[in-house]
């Protein structure tokens, strides 16, 4: 939280605050599908990200810079690069696809641990419900062991990228803790 | 003059007292105004709050105390996280939104299981019967009636103080008074018992801590497994 509070204070008075969301999760978990969706474009098609993809959404008076960064293994060591000055990590999961939560949430424990995101809040996306095999919000907070990371807020966000279902409700969420840091 | 030393050495033997780190759960269904609460404790504004699914927390000095509240998500899909925060707690705040009548036996329900908790029975608790700003809100004595409060509270050596409140009320300085009184209260109680709460928390937290960090190594063991048999098969 504290990185959010001095950003927005060192960018008060400017017209629009700009605050810097890195997306993260392993390949095919959706990120790029949810990056379109939260920019409004076209979800159709979307290729493995090799790099990364950068947008700017503009949302309650905040231009939030959304760096979406591929997921491959070999593409991992590199997320480091992206997390500087990260105000909020939103994590992506493919709810979908069990045999990787074991994976995911050692990823998550790692990137967790490096200094720059220390108290930088975090949403998960729980991705792909539309899926009948998807496992619900809960048991993947369960999975993930989120109830260990005691240093930063976190919210899971059950959403269909595909559909839009959730992926509102998960920028309400965002919005808010925006919204109340302000003053 | 005689006062003022009095004062001043009132003033010292307050001063002299360790600063104490006391940790509270906020808990109760969603919808409750638990967010609100924090958040008008925080003196941020309590509206513009969106469900929480998850776990946030806030920070506060009172007196000697440092306290952190964990404000945890109330709906039925993460519920059950509450349970992971009971060790470390001092207190509970359970937040009731006394206005919704219907949903008064699923908050009954909601207390019965966190107070069933050996990590919680005998600490105590504050009952915040929110939403009194709201037409048909039940009044406190109904609220206790309601959730069997002192049979329940009594039956698990909990001491317990409930108080009538609305959480949108103000913030800050301006905060709703029977919000800080039941937060006062609550505070009070767990300093006259400080040692001994004291002692069986961080016994309980020593224990969580040690189960997590071995459920941690395992995983990472796991993992390290997974990607080493995938490593030698393909050059991903
Ligand atoms: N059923 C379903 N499929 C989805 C959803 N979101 C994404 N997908 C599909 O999952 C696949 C991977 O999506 P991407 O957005 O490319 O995933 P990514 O996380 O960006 O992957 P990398 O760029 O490789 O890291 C695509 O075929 C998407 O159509 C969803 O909510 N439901
Ligand atoms: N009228 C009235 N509304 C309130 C009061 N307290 C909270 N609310 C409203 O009730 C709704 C839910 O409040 P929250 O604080 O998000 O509830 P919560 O207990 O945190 O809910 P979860 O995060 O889902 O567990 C919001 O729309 C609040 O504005 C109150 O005292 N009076
Ligand atoms: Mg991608
Ligand atoms: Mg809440």
């Amino acid at each position: 939280m504290r990185a959010l509070l001095s950003i927005i204070q060192r960018l008060k008075g400017s017209p629009e605050k700009e605050l810097c969301i890195v997306l993260l999760g392993l390949d095919n978990a959706g990120k790029t599908t949810l990056l379109k969706r939260l920019a409004s474009e076209e979800v159709s098609t979307i290729t493995p990200t090799q790099g990364f993809n950068i947008k700017s959404i503009h949302s309650h008076g905040f231009k939030l810079n959304v760096w979406d960064i591929g997921g491959q293994r070999s593409i991992r060591p590199y997320w480091r690069k992206y997390l500087g000055s990260t105000d909020l990590l939103i994590y992506v999961i493919d709810s979908a696809d069990q045999k990787r939560f074991e994976e995911t949430g050692q990823e998550l424990a790692e990137l967790t641990e490096e200094e720059s995101l220390m108290g930088v809040p975090l949403l998960v996306f729980a991705n792909k419900q539309d899926l009948l095999t998807a496992a619900p919000a809960a048991e993947i907070a369960e999975g993930l062991s989120l109830h260990t990371y005691r240093d930063r807020e976190w919210q899971i966000q059950a959403c269909s990228a595909l559909s839009g279902e959730g992926v509102q409700d998960g920028m309400n969420w965002i919005s808010s803790q925006i919204m109340n840091r302000k003053k | 003059m005689f006062s003022l030393m009095a004062n001043c050495c009132s003033w010292l033997k307050r001063w002299q007292e360790p600063v104490r780190k006391v940790t509270l759960i906020m808990v109760g269904l969603d919808n409750a105004g638990k967010t609100a609460t924090v958040r008008g404790i925080q003196g941020e504004s309590p509206e513009d709050v969106a469900p929480t699914v998850g776990f946030s927390k806030i920070d506060l000095k009172q007196g000697r105390f440092e306290v952190t509240i964990f404000d945890l998500g109330g709906g039925k899909r993460i519920r059950n996280i509450w349970r992971n925060y009971y060790a470390e707690s001092y207190g509970v705040i359970f937040v009731v939104d006394s206005s919704d009548i219907a949903r008064m036996e699923e908050t009954k329900q909601a207390m019965i299981e966190v107070l069933n908790s050996p990590k919680i029975s005998g600490k105590p608790v504050l009952v915040l019967a929110n939403k009194q700003d709201r037409e048909g809100a039940l009044s406190e004595a109904d609220v206790i009636e309601s959730l069997s409060l002192e049979k329940l509270v009594n039956e698990h050596k909990c001491l317990c103080q409930i108080e009538p409140c609305s959480a949108i009320m103000g913030c800050g300085k301006k905060i709703d008074k029977s919000i800080k009184k039941g937060l006062y209260w609550l505070l009070h109680i767990i300093a006259k018992d400080f040692d001994a709460l004291n002692e069986r928390i961080q016994r309980d937290t020593t224990e969580q801590k040690a189960y997590e960090e071995q459920k941690k190594l395992e995983r990472a063991e796991r993992v390290r497994r997974i990607r080493e048999e995938r490593g030698s098969r393909t050059s991903d």
